[in-house]
């Protein structure tokens, strides 16, 4: 056998091999070790127990979660206003809403349910990231309700590290949605009326330090309950293409049962899996729109001569 | 013989502007230098001159896979900055997709002082890769006129979004001025990724997820110079005409009504009929102390015209910055 006959010289590159090989052994431990503890110190955030993150994972993936996602399109509606009858499908415009939700603002999801004590940074740059005013309040809508879930329905069952943990969040948006409501000294910034814009130029008139945007809030919240980071990005982006669907039978495209046939096909699990694996490293800093056409649809929303939804 | 161009002593690709007023009242600039491949050339100031000018080049017209140019720019208080360009900014093909060509942009906006880049289009052609980033520190009393606009490369050769990847990204932050260093606060983070890795997703190259538009671009106003140009917008936006509405006068009573209209009301007639020509797809908001207009159009020279429209009507850019700050949306 040849490993009986080892000429020296290949011993001396073994003996290499073997010194490089422990080498990236240790560095390699060395990496791992702050990971550990990290999860460490977040576990002992005192993560439920993981039946109760299971429980969490359905309610937090049910439509029934009262967010009111169904009063809105995120942009369907507009994009089939716009697309001639016989160009506009939903299998063309799924796809590209899909890769614009996840690249606007599945990193903040992810970011948030990695660090949720950062949630009001995170709030603060989606807010500035968001360019369409309809969209701006979908987003707030939704995540103002979720808020409000998280406080008068989960908080009470869940254990005292993890509400404190968003405390001082929820604390800061209470304090500025009373501020901003009841501040005598500002009545314009307030006012719905879109001729109200005169003082906007105020040199003082700074945007609020948080506005409760869906994407953060939801990483955060699924976080304290438990789930994985992947679970959270799955319910994330699965919740939108529900809402899509139900959107698009509500708007006469398709009815009950293709729906159906759109949310069990192989086609929205690929998608989903690509664009949280697309967007899994992606810094917050650089999410940006990769369908520019959609923020053009979602802001002219309010453009419709009649409307069924809010986006 | 003696160089028409300022003297160049910056590292490659750098470059740096420096405005400010002048001691007899007019905006001037006191620093333009600049490295291969970046030009900038500012032509002598006159004394009507309402903005300093600078032109934005590189040299043979276009950035080759893998340049990098890096401008810092910035206006001291009270002074006014244009900067333009002279013709498309091309972007030619890289040898490999990770052959990244840049620019980047960092601008410092003092107190009651103003900068308004309305450059040319950016052209990427096929097969290039580029990424742009542009950022904008302003104080509270500073203002912004900002256009970002992209084509979908050399149509005339039959280029249809045909590029790798392009990217560019705008922020605005607001400062406290030397005054007050606080930390700075972002108000605007504007990013747009058009890559054509998204055929993996969608199946459809770039050019079906464009919907038949050759540019798309974004304006950003902020301050006070700017606040009543940005109204315009939000204005002439929530007077679009709605989408699916119906007109049931009659053909001669819409002439007799039409021939009756305001001179304002008969330009907005004319902008929505060539808004329908053109393809002009738009949508303005306003966004934590900044105005966004985004726009896509079928053609570049239909989107140029239309910007070009809106921004003359109005009259805030020519009335502050000069008829030049506006050369390249003529």
């Amino acid at each position: 056998m040849s490993c009986h006959n080892v000429s020296p010289s290949s011993i001396e590159e073994t003996e290499n091999e073997i010194a490089e090989l422990e080498r990236r052994l240790s560095v390699a431990r060395a990496k791992l070790r702050p990971k550990t503890e990290n999860q460490k110190t977040h576990s002992e955030h005192s993560q439920p127990p993981t039946q109760s993150a299971h429980h969490y994972l359905l309610l937090l993936s049910d439509s029934a979660l009262p967010l009111g996602s169904f009063a809105f399109s995120s942009g369907l509606e507009s994009y089939l206003a716009h697309t001639p009858r016989n160009h506009a499908s939903f299998s063309a415009f799924l796809p590209e809403s899909l890769s614009s939700y996840a690249s606007t603002t599945l990193p903040f999801v992810l970011a948030a349910h990695r660090d949720p004590a950062a949630v009001a940074d995170l709030d603060d740059a989606l807010d500035a990231a968001i360019i369409c005013t309809v969209g701006r309040r979908a987003s707030v809508a939704q995540g103002r309700a979720l808020v409000s879930v998280w406080e008068r329905s989960f908080a009470g069952s869940l254990p005292e590290e993890a509400v404190e943990t968003l405390r001082p969040y929820v604390a800061l948006l209470r304090s500025t949605v009373v501020a901003s409501s009841l501040s005598p000294h500002t009545p314009t910034s307030t006012s719905t009326s879109s001729s109200c814009s005169s003082s906007r130029s105020d040199a003082k008139d700074l945007p609020p330090p948080v506005s409760a945007h869906l994407g953060p809030v939801f990483g955060a919240v699924c976080r304290l309950v438990g789930l994985t980071l992947h679970q959270t990005a799955y319910v994330f982006m699965l919740s939108h293409v529900k809402a899509l669907v139900s959107a698009a039978v509500r708007a006469s495209v398709f009815g009950p049962y293709q729906a159906q046939k759109v949310l069990g096909g192989a086609d929205v699990q690929r998608m989903i899996v690509t664009l949280i694996e697309r967007e899994w490293s992606t810094p917050v800093e650089e999410a940006g729109q990769t369908m520019p056409m959609m923020d053009l649809w979602i802001g002219r929303h309010e453009l419709l001569y009649s409307r069924i939804f809010n986006s | 013989m003696q160089s028409p161009f300022p003297k160049s002593n910056s590292a490659s690709g750098e470059g740096r502007i420096v405005a400010k007023l002048l001691p007899n009242g007019l905006p001037g600039l006191e620093t333009v230098t600049y490295k291969y491949p970046l030009k900038l050339i500012s032509p002598s100031p006159t004394a009507e001159q309402k903005s300093a000018l600078v032109f934005l080049l590189s040299y043979g017209g276009g950035l080759v896979g893998g340049d990098s140019i890096q401008l810092a720019v910035e206006v001291s208080q009270n002074a006014r900055l244009s900067v333009v360009t002279q013709g498309h900014t091309k972007i030619l093909k890289s040898p490999s997709p990770d052959v990244i060509t840049r620019q980047n942009l960092s601008v410092r906006v003092a107190d009651d002082a103003g900068l308004c880049l309305l450059p040319d289009p950016v052209q990427p052609f096929a097969g290039s890769v580029y990424e742009q980033t542009q950022v904008f520190t302003v104080t509270a009393s500073a203002s912004l006129c900002l256009l970002d606009w992209v084509t979908q490369g050399r149509s005339a050769l039959g280029e249809d979004w045909s590029f790798v990847r392009w990217k560019g990204r705008n922020e605005v932050w607001l400062t406290g001025g030397e005054a007050a260093p606080a930390e700075d606060r972002l108000l605007l983070r504007d990013t747009v990724v058009l890559d054509e890795g998204s055929r993996d997703l969608t199946g459809k190259g770039l050019h079906a997820s464009m919907h038949g538009h050759g540019l798309f671009g974004t304006l950003i106003l902020r301050g006070k110079q700017m606040t009543r140009l940005g109204e315009f917008f939000l204005s002439e936006f929530s007077s679009l005409p709605r989408l699916g509405a119906r007109d049931f006068r009659s053909a001669e009573v819409r002439e007799k009504e039409d021939s009756n209209k305001s001179a304002e009301e008969q330009w907005r007639l004319s902008r929505l009929h060539a808004e329908k020509q053109h393809g002009i797809l738009w949508s303005a908001a306003s966004i934590r102390g900044c105005v966004v207009v985004k726009f896509g159009a079928k053609t570049v020279e239909g989107g140029r015209l239309w910007i070009g429209d809106m921004l003359s009507r109005e009259g805030s850019i020519s009335e502050l910055y000069g008829d030049q700050a506006m050369m390249c949306v003529r």
